[in-house]
């Protein structure tokens, strides 16, 4: 439903996509992680037909996404970052001027309006101003306007960025109620446990290039379900630290902060051979914490380099 | 990986609807600007403040000074100072179209026109006919205030003064091109509120507007002459005063069309660059 080949794009001297590549059955969530400038936005814009590729191709429903943009823009619903409602109209004649621009009659603008607006729970408000909405009931209404046209394929970039939890959860179902209907998702997101709760596949990238991409289960088997982060005195030696880790059949990376470590690690035989690692060198840890990978931690395993550091990633980094 | 590119239109289920022309678009585009403007009056009351303010001023001052020597004889101050103000509101409203065109880039709209069939100059046609149905209904309240409370009643009568405000909605539509082609470029809407304070009052007194040109200082009635504002106005005033003949609205129709297309080719080309990217 969603495939593309050597993405490419470059702003002026920027390159902020390079060969990307990817693809999404009919019915599935395809999810792309990455740090804000990683190029999500840039990729959805060229998937959604809004922008064109320096190079590569792209197609959605089996529609070019630029030689056939038009067919293209008939099929895909897309859901910025931002919310984009027009605040100065009511919930109801904003999803009205969507579905009248995609061509329906006055009655049927209104009746899929009416449907929309019941099936995410904004009935109540729909002759209000968008622009007395809460941020949780902008972000309904703007997946909402996204599926006026009933699209095949939606675009949701950072869906759930600045919402509560409980936002974050209502909008996570109505999606998985998307997809059970057969639409196809691709989202964008910071959260690895976004990702993680909706996604069939995941593509991870990272400065324009795609690092790593499979099922979340693929990840995490890369990354390790949990890490451990080690923060080191400043007096002590951060190689001699790495040196002991690696020979103890650890897999550790420097972290974003000054003598920080990060290195995947299952349970506490992992955590027990840290210590022990540690104390043969005679180093003693600041603070040892233990936790559910970051984002960082996908970035820092997957690419030994900490996020936006570089270009250059290992071979074995990209599937 | 390649099954949906091998059999890629078999899949593809019936769309619910088939896109819409781009009348339609413009119409439906053009009817939520102006159905903004109606359900907030304050809008509109704020639009009317600066050319009822001047209206107002000008017709007092003036009637205590007395009409400067080269004022053409037999006409009343009003009379000879509606139409530019007519004109002074038509710029007003042109602004507007820049800021609303700045603020549908900013909410997100036009990122998601750009998702959709709609062609990307259908907004920014119904930014510019917006204008002109609110520069129409501003005008209308002005011409209401100034012939019940003023008493303005210039010497061409009703189908003067329809010709006359006729021309000034054209000179409107035209002006908004402007603005809609800075609103494509810079995206912003400071420097175009800067560059509407630069339009608006200076080149309204370096104009023919408040007293005619003859009557300016020297070098500002040289101004006056390369500003197109004093061809503007010349004709409309010509119109409604029903002074020389029927090639009075020539110079500013001319203009207007030549601004018009310059704007609109401005303005397309600067609105299809690439959104900001994230």
């Amino acid at each position: 439903m969603i495939e593309a080949h050597g993405l490419g794009k470059t702003f002026g001297s920027v390159r902020a996509l390079d060969s990307v590549s990817l693809s999404a059955r009919r019915g599935t969530v395809l999810a792309l992680l990455g740090h804000n400038g990683a190029g999500k936005t840039t990729l959805v814009s060229i998937l959604s037909a809004a922008l064109a590729p320096s190079e590569g191709r792209a197609s959605i429903a089996g529609y070019d996404v630029t030689r056939e943009a038009r067919q293209v823009r008939q099929r895909i619903g897309l859901t910025g970052q931002f919310a984009s409602v027009d605040g100065q109209l009511s919930g109801r004649d904003n999803l009205l001027l969507l579905a009248r621009l995609l061509g329906a009659g006055r009655r049927a603008a209104l009746a899929r309006a009416d449907e929309l607006l019941e099936l995410f729970g904004l009935t109540e408000l729909a002759d209000r101003r968008a622009r007395t909405y809460s941020g949780g009931l902008r972000r309904r209404l703007d997946l909402a306007a996204s599926l006026v046209g009933r699209p095949e394929v939606i675009f949701l970039d950072e869906p759930t960025t600045g919402l509560d939890p409980a936002s974050r959860l209502n909008l996570w179902e109505i999606v998985e109620g998307l997809v059970a209907e057969g639409t196809t998702v691709l989202l964008t997101t910071q959260y690895l446990e976004e990702a993680d709760r909706l996604a069939d596949s995941i593509t991870v990238l990272s400065a324009g290039s795609v690092i790593a991409s499979g099922t979340a289960a693929d990840l995490k088997a890369r990354v390790g379900r949990r890490t451990v982060t080690i923060d080191l005195d400043p007096a002590d030696d951060r190689d001699t630290a790495l040196d002991a880790l690696r020979r103890a059949g650890l897999t550790p990376v420097t972290g974003r902060e000054d003598g920080a470590v990060v290195l995947p690690a299952d349970g506490s035989r992992e955590i027990a051979a840290v210590v022990r690692a540690l104390d043969q060198v005679g180093i003693e840890a600041a603070e040892l914490i233990y936790g559910e990978p970051s984002l960082d931690d996908v970035y820092l395993t997957l690419s030994g380099h900490p996020a936006g550091s570089s270009l250059l990633l290992p071979e074995g980094a990209t599937p | 990986m390649t099954t949906s590119l091998a059999a890629p239109r078999a899949t593809a289920t019936t769309l619910t609807w088939q896109g819409s022309s781009a009348l339609t678009q413009v119409r439906v585009l053009t009817w939520r600007c102006v159905r903004a403007l109606l359900t907030d009056p304050a809008v509109l009351l704020f639009g009317l403040l600066q050319p009822v303010i001047t209206l107002f001023v000008l017709t007092q001052v003036f009637s205590k000074m007395g009409p400067p020597p080269h004022f053409p004889p037999g006409i009343k101050y009003l009379d000879f100072v509606l139409p530019a103000v007519l004109v002074d509101n038509a710029v007003q409203s042109a602004v507007q179209s820049g800021i609303g065109l700045v603020e549908d880039l900013k909410n997100g709209l036009v990122s998601r026109l750009r998702s959709m069939p709609v062609a990307p100059g259908s907004l920014l046609v119904a930014r510019s006919l917006a204008t002109l149905v609110r520069s129409a209904i501003q005008a209308g309240i002005i011409l209401l205030l100034g012939t019940t409370v003023l008493g303005y009643a210039p010497h061409g009568g009703v189908t003067a003064i329809a010709e006359s405000v006729a021309l000034t909605l054209f000179i409107s539509w035209s002006l908004a091109w402007v603005f809609i082609a800075a609103a494509a470029w810079l995206r912003r809407a400071e420097p175009i509120q800067n560059l509407a304070v630069i339009a608006v009052l200076p080149m309204m007194f370096a104009s023919s507007a408040y007293i005619p040109v003859a009557d300016l200082p020297d070098w500002l009635a040289a101004v006056s002459r390369l500003n197109p504002l004093t061809y503007a106005i010349d004709s409309t005033r010509a119109l409604a005063l029903g002074l020389p003949g029927s090639t009075a609205a020539l110079p500013a129709l001319l203009l207007g069309a030549g601004v018009a297309a310059v704007g609109a080719t401005l303005a397309a080309t600067g609105f299809r660059r690439p959104l900001g990217q994230g």
